[in-house]
């Protein structure tokens, strides 16, 4: 006997995924699943959800070519996907604003999330404030010193933000106590998980609410360039932008890459590389990919980008990874802040700390030969700027 | 009936304390402890349980650590292992059959495992004599309930109490110390299951008072005391000062 869900809870030829929640959560996540069925087959809902995108996230994002970078990179074209001009500035709005209707579709209006770079708590922050629920962002004491900007926004927004002390501080911290924190209410409340991870439904439903991102950046490709490009490229933290971006792609014959945070060197507790040191294992309701020591307790990370580090790599990206259909790259924290430098000074665009892991190689695309390239650009850098400024001397 | 199954962090206050408080749980005459495996993330367990984990885990507590340390105790009540899913997922089945074989561990409680995600390490598992207790929740439906206790079906009257109980977990949340648990709904809760089954209920999460494991043995089940007793071993006293300190006043 299977715990009842009607949807695939499995990845890949390694059977990722799963429900691995305490008892309490489970009923909790059998009704989300049945809520988010409902809701995909109602015009109503779906009605809103394509309006609230359209009039208040600033969807279709553009998808801006980058001609100058390009040509001093060698590429022939490069296009940039724009979740970066999304209302509140990444791709986590698409997922929050989503996820916030469903929640008040099932009368839910007390509303959990945690955060990492700020950027999932700001998005949840503001569709509460927009749908009138009340909402609760967990996040680590760290990342609330090095993206400062985001704390505020949310407070501004009426959230509550709780500070997490425990372990390092960050994302992983923060989800932990976020899952406590919907243990003890899930009567009332609903917890809005920010990235694709997590137990079954939240991959699948993240990753239906983000790809939206492929689908427009598909279509507009087709439309602007008159053909697909050679390669596809996101950075991935939990995977949510990555998978938005990539999953409309799958059937196409090109490049798909998700790049990993390569921290500040090759050593377990130095980066969040989940492909390189990274074993099967379960953590915050998955089976997937995990920076772990030899006792299976999760190992410590680093990144410059406090979306990007964390040490589990959501179940379906990971399977899609290992099924040989995406390809995984790392950038370091140097290099990062080097893809950002040439996107500022090129474009004029400046990016979040985490979609600079893409940019980051983008040199080394144009070495191998790639001559066109589509790039997610998940959010914007002003949340970076104190980082930016004092690691690049500005 | 088991008048009280006490939690009991393993690693905390240290791993050398284990045996003896394994010893005296025996010498008050329980039929089982439950003990805690330190896990880096254990989304279950309050601040309380989080804090003691931690310790354990600073002072070398390993799982590998903590079962080594049991093999060979006998004197002991029959031990619950309460844990976390992964830390066993990468011993492997294998090995932890192997490391189990000399310890007085009888059941494990695998917070984060739901019936059915791991059917071959479950079955696996179980047939060398280790079984899954099984968690009802305040959100788990009386269907669910009954699937549930099927699925993890009581081996019968002879098995031992660890092997056989139930966990009706009191309260939504996490581990801790409750103030002022309401029994009502848990009281209610007790009746609707023991119409279910035959087999031993025990109840925890937040019961920190005698008033309310009394209230629980008074509805038929055993109480879980975890957290209250975690803060009076972490204090430095033995499992009976530690009870009477402030918990039990009569075993
Ligand atoms: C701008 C931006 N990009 C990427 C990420 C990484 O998350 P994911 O891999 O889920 O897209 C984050 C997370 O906070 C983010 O803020």
């Amino acid at each position: 006997m299977t715990l009842g869900f009607t949807l695939p809870d499995r990845f890949g030829s390694q059977a990722l995924g799963g429900c691995y929640a305490p008892e309490t959560l489970v009923q909790p996540l059998l009704d989300l699943e049945a809520a988010f069925r409902s809701a995909l087959m109602d015009p109503a809902y779906m009605a809103e959800l394509k309006a609230e995108l359209r009039h208040f996230v600033g969807r279709p994002t553009p998808l801006t070519p980058a001609p100058r970078l390009a040509a001093q990179l060698g590429l022939k074209a490069l296009f940039l996907k724009r979740e970066d001009l999304t209302h509140t500035g990444a791709h986590k709005i698409n997922n929050a604003l989503a996820q916030a209707l469903l929640a008040r579709r099932m009368g839910k209006h007390e509303i959990i999330a945690e955060t990492g770079a700020g950027q999932h708590g700001v998005a949840t922050a503001a569709a509460c404030a927009r749908l009138g629920l009340s909402c609760t962002v967990y996040m680590g004491v760290t990342d609330m010193a090095r993206q400062a900007p985001n704390v505020a926004r949310m407070r501004l927004f009426g959230a509550k933000v709780e500070p997490v002390e425990a372990g390092q501080g960050t994302l992983k911290e923060a989800v932990n106590e976020a899952l406590r924190a919907w243990a003890a209410r899930c009567d009332r409340a609903h917890y809005i998980l920010g990235s694709a991870l997590g137990p079954h439904p939240f991959p699948t439903l993240v990753r239906t609410f983000q790809t939206v991102i492929g689908e427009e950046a598909r279509a507009q490709i087709l439309e602007q360039a008159g053909g697909l490009p050679e390669v596809v490229i996101a950075c991935a933290g939990g995977g949510s932008n990555g998978l938005g971006l990539l999953v409309p792609f799958l059937g196409d014959r090109l490049q798909r890459i998700a790049v990993e945070a390569g921290g500040h060197g090759p050593d377990l507790g130095e980066h969040a590389a989940r492909l390189d040191g990274g074993r099967m294992g379960v953590l915050h309701g998955c089976k997937t990919l995990l920076l772990q020591d030899d006792h299976g307790h999760t190992a410590e990370t680093a990144s410059i980008s406090a979306g990007l580090d964390y040490p589990a790599l959501g179940p379906e990206l990971a399977a899609l990874i290992l099924d040989g259909k995406v390809e995984v790259r790392r950038a370091s924290d140097e290099e990062a802040l080097s893809g950002a430098r040439l996107l500022c000074q090129a474009e004029g665009i400046l990016p979040a700390l985490e979609s600079s892991h893409a940019l980051a190689l983008l040199p080394t695309l144009a070495a191998e030969g790639a001559a066109t390239v589509l790039l997610g650009l998940s959010g914007r850098g002003d949340k970076d700027l104190s980082t930016y400024q004092s690691r690049s001397g500005l | 009936m088991n008048p009280l199954l006490p939690f009991l962090m393993a690693g905390d206050p240290s791993l050398e304390a284990l045996p003896g408080l394994l010893s005296a749980a025996k010498a008050l005459g329980l039929e089982a402890v439950e003990l805690g495996l330190p896990h880096s993330d254990p989304i279950a367990d309050g601040p309380v349980l989080q804090a003691a984990a931690h310790r354990a885990i600073q002072r070398g507590a390993t799982p590998l650590r903590v079962l080594q340390s049991l093999a060979g105790i006998t004197d002991s009540p029959d031990v619950v292992l309460f844990t976390y899913l992964n830390p066993l997922l990468q011993l492997g089945a294998a090995e932890l059959k192997r490391l189990l074989a000399p310890t007085p561990v009888r059941a494990l409680l695998v917070v984060d495992l739901p019936f059915g995600e791991e059917p071959a390490f479950e079955a696996e598992l179980r047939a060398a004599g280790y079984p899954m207790v099984p968690l009802l929740a305040p959100t788990t439906t009386l269907d669910r309930a009954r699937q549930l206790l099927a699925e993890r079906p009581d081996p019968g009257e002879e098995a031992p109490f660890a092997q056989r109980f139930a966990y009706v977990v009191a309260r939504l949340g996490v581990t801790g110390t409750g103030q002022g648990l309401d029994l009502k709904p848990v009281a209610a809760r007790v009746a609707d299951l023991l119409s279910l089954t035959s087999r031993p209920l025990a109840v925890g999460f937040g019961l920190s008072d005698p008033r309310s494991l009394t209230a629980v043995r008074r509805l038929g089940a055993t109480p879980v005391i975890g957290s209250a007793l975690v803060q009076e071993l972490a204090k430095g006293l033995g499992l009976r000062e530690a009870l009477a300190a402030r918990l039990v006043d009569d075993l």
